[in-house]
């Protein structure tokens, strides 16, 4: 073997360096039917090397008009679009739109209706932050937290459907309260069926199965090294960048902003309840996941407080048989599991919505894409695009 | 025939006037000096309202024409010349959260099924964006009303990156130009899409080809209308049995 010459090599590296490779940017086209991409997104990448040069993402391929057809249906038909909208927390969809109508017609919603709204709609976060827990880890290419997460989900979602007589879709919502719930013996329409029986115990005790699994995942993927190699650091998103973009909900509380709107807006009872909400420092991907973690003992905590004081009495106000909605333009936001969840409906009196604007989050949440992704490594897109937490049809509406 | 609005017939066009009226009242109030005393004229008497406290403190920062804050919404009217900078200050000025852009068409003469004919649409859209803030509960949405003939807009895009998703969507859905978008594509639509689908006078195809079942209840509605409309029970009976079904039908 030759021995190498110490300044030929300084020579041949000097030369390696200052030598402009010209290297063409490859289109790398993602979708748009890729599991990552949670429906059908499509992201046309330019890469150059191992690094992204400029993300397109194509949306769309699951528009279903849903702010048109919302103008020729009646309100209590609404509710059933609205619960497909963001179908991993379709009970959470419904309520700010049955708000909004309620504030135009001015409806006092009893309390028991109210708290049972709000119980509903913690289960619904819990369960969509489930989701992310099962499939975030899963992309990064842990396998194991899928399993445990889901399980506990389907805890979750028992008792939803126990209430609702249903999992994805409840459909639950009416204006002026809830639906008598579909419990034991509920078949007579005469009689006014409330919660199923034993609904508050099993409650309590879903619960608590839902904090142990937040305590394991914890050790399954907080404290599992290749997943912190692959999310600290990883998709840093500046506060006041999410802000201009409109990214709610973990996704900007993960970049530091103590902005929770159960705290913000009126819409539920929240200020009766004592809960945190979970902020993050880095805005990087690792964060966004812890803030969802912690949101979910949060939401545990809520509703655990909620089923222990929740008051007796009706469960639906009294509306006319017909409801029409007065005249008036009304925004009303949810935090939803996603973000913030609002609804501009503008009525012209008459019984169907006049223009009903649908904010959704992930709408907004994937439009700061382009620029977060604008040169991340390559294997980096996936874990920052999963991080983002958002469902195309939230996206699309 | 078919119809979108539930109130077919000669009472629309008063409708639009009623939803506008307010605003007039209000632009003829902001013409004089003192648009901070009379500016709370439409909110109500009586105990200060924070929203319109807000709405009235925005519009003095963004100089508008006019404010209202009627169902919590504090809403500001900017004319079109001051929107990109009306936007631009409101942002910069403890509203830094982009919540959404998008339109409303206003105009309510062409009903889904009827023939169109240009000249009789008279369509007229409202372009509004809410912004809130991130350390306090207030937010407010700005508006400004575009014309039927050219509605076309400065873009937000340079001075408020995040508009750019939903000004390309409020391009495709309601027509509205935003000039100087760095993108100008469809969003959502195909690109050989025609029309303005959110647009009143665009006909819902799936309406067309077959009447919503429920029409006979809207055709019943004129005579239940001449009661107190919201309080009346004892509206057709039609009506009534549509809403039940709709009620099994979700279950």
């Amino acid at each position: 073997m030759q021995t190498l010459d110490p300044q030929a090599m300084a020579h041949i590296s000097e030369v390696s360096v200052s030598v402009e490779l010209q290297t063409a940017d490859m289109t790398l086209n993602i979708g748009p039917q890729h599991p990552s991409t949670h429906g059908v997104l499509r992201l046309v990448a330019k890469v150059d090397g191992e690094r992204v040069s400029s993300v397109e993402p194509v949306i769309g391929y699951m528009h279903r008009g849903y702010e048109k057809l919302a103008e020729v249906r009646t309100y209590p038909q609404i509710t059933a679009l609205v619960n497909r909208i963001d179908w991993v927390s379709g009970f959470a969809n419904e309520i700010p739109f049955v708000v909004a109508a309620e504030r135009l017609m001015g409806l006092e919603v009893p309390e028991r209706a109210q708290y049972i709204r709000l119980i509903l709609t913690e289960m619904a976060r819990i369960s969509s932050h489930l989701i992310f827990m099962s499939s975030y880890p899963l992309e990064i290419g842990a396998a194991t937290p899928l399993m445990h997460a889901l399980r506990e989900r389907e805890r979750v979602l028992d008792l939803l459907e126990s209430v609702t007589g249903g999992r994805f879709h409840p459909n639950f919502n009416r204006l002026g309260g809830v639906k008598p719930a579909a419990g034991a013996g509920a078949q007579t329409k005469k009689v006014v069926q409330d919660l199923p029986a034993g609904f508050l115990a099993d409650t309590r005790a879903a619960m608590g199965k839902v904090r142990d699994i937040c305590d394991d995942l914890e050790g399954l993927v907080t404290g599992n090294e290749i997943f912190q190699a692959r999310t600290i650091g990883v998709g840093i998103m500046p506060a006041d960048k999410a802000a201009a973009f409109g990214v709610s909900g973990p996704n900007l509380r993960a970049s530091g902003p103590d902005y929770d709107l159960r705290k913000h807006a009126d819409y539920l009872p929240y200020d009766r309840f004592d809960f945190e909400v979970p902020i993050g420092r880095n805005g990087d991907c690792f964060d966004r996941y812890r803030v969802r973690l912690e949101e979910i003992r949060q939401a545990a905590s809520i509703i655990v407080q909620a089923v222990d004081s929740i008051p007796s009495g009706p469960l639906q106000a009294k509306v006319p048989k017909i409801i029409k909605v007065p005249e008036g333009e009304v925004y009303v936001r949810a935090e939803n599991p996603k973000g913030e969840m609002g609804y501009h409906l503008v009525s012209d009196g008459g019984r169907m919505p006049y223009r009903l604007k649908v904010r959704s989050a992930s709408f907004s949440n994937l439009s700061v894409l382009p620029w977060l992704l604008e040169g991340q490594l390559v294997p980096d897109l996936i874990a920052i695009l999963g991080s983002l937490d958002f469902v195309l049809g939230d996206v699309d509406r | 025939m078919t119809t979108n609005q539930s109130e077919p017939g000669a009472g629309e066009g008063e409708d639009e006037v009623a939803v506008d009226s307010p605003t007039e009242d209000a632009i003829e109030e902001a013409g004089g000096a003192a648009e901070a005393a009379e500016g709370t004229e439409p909110t109500g008497p009586g105990e200060p309202d924070p929203i319109a406290e807000l709405a009235q403190r925005f519009a003095e920062i963004v100089g508008a024409e006019s404010w209202s804050a009627d169902h919590g919404l504090a809403k500001i009217k900017v004319t079109n010349a001051d929107w990109v900078s009306a936007v631009s200050t409101a942002h910069q000025n403890g509203m830094p959260f982009l919540s959404f852009l998008s339109a409303i068409d206003w105009s309510q003469t062409v009903a889904v099924g009827d023939p169109l004919s240009d000249e009789n649409v008279e369509e007229r859209y409202e372009l509004i964006i809410r912004l809130s803030s991130l350390a306090s509960d207030d937010a407010i949405t700005l508006s400004t009303d575009l014309s039927k003939y050219h509605p076309s807009i400065d873009s937000l895009v340079p001075v408020l990156p995040g508009a750019d998703w939903h000004e390309r969507e409020a391009a495709e859905m309601f027509g509205i130009e935003f000039r100087g978008h760095p993108n100008p594509k469809k969003l959502y639509l195909p690109d050989a899409f025609e029309g303005y689908p959110l647009r009143k006078s665009f006909p819902l195809l799936s309406r067309e080809v077959k009447p919503w079942p429920g029409m006979v209840d809207v055709e019943g509605m004129p005579e239940s209308e001449s009661g107190p409309s919201t309080e009346n029970p004892e509206a057709t009976d039609g009506a009534g049995v549509e809403e039940e079904g709709a009620g099994d039908a979700d279950a």
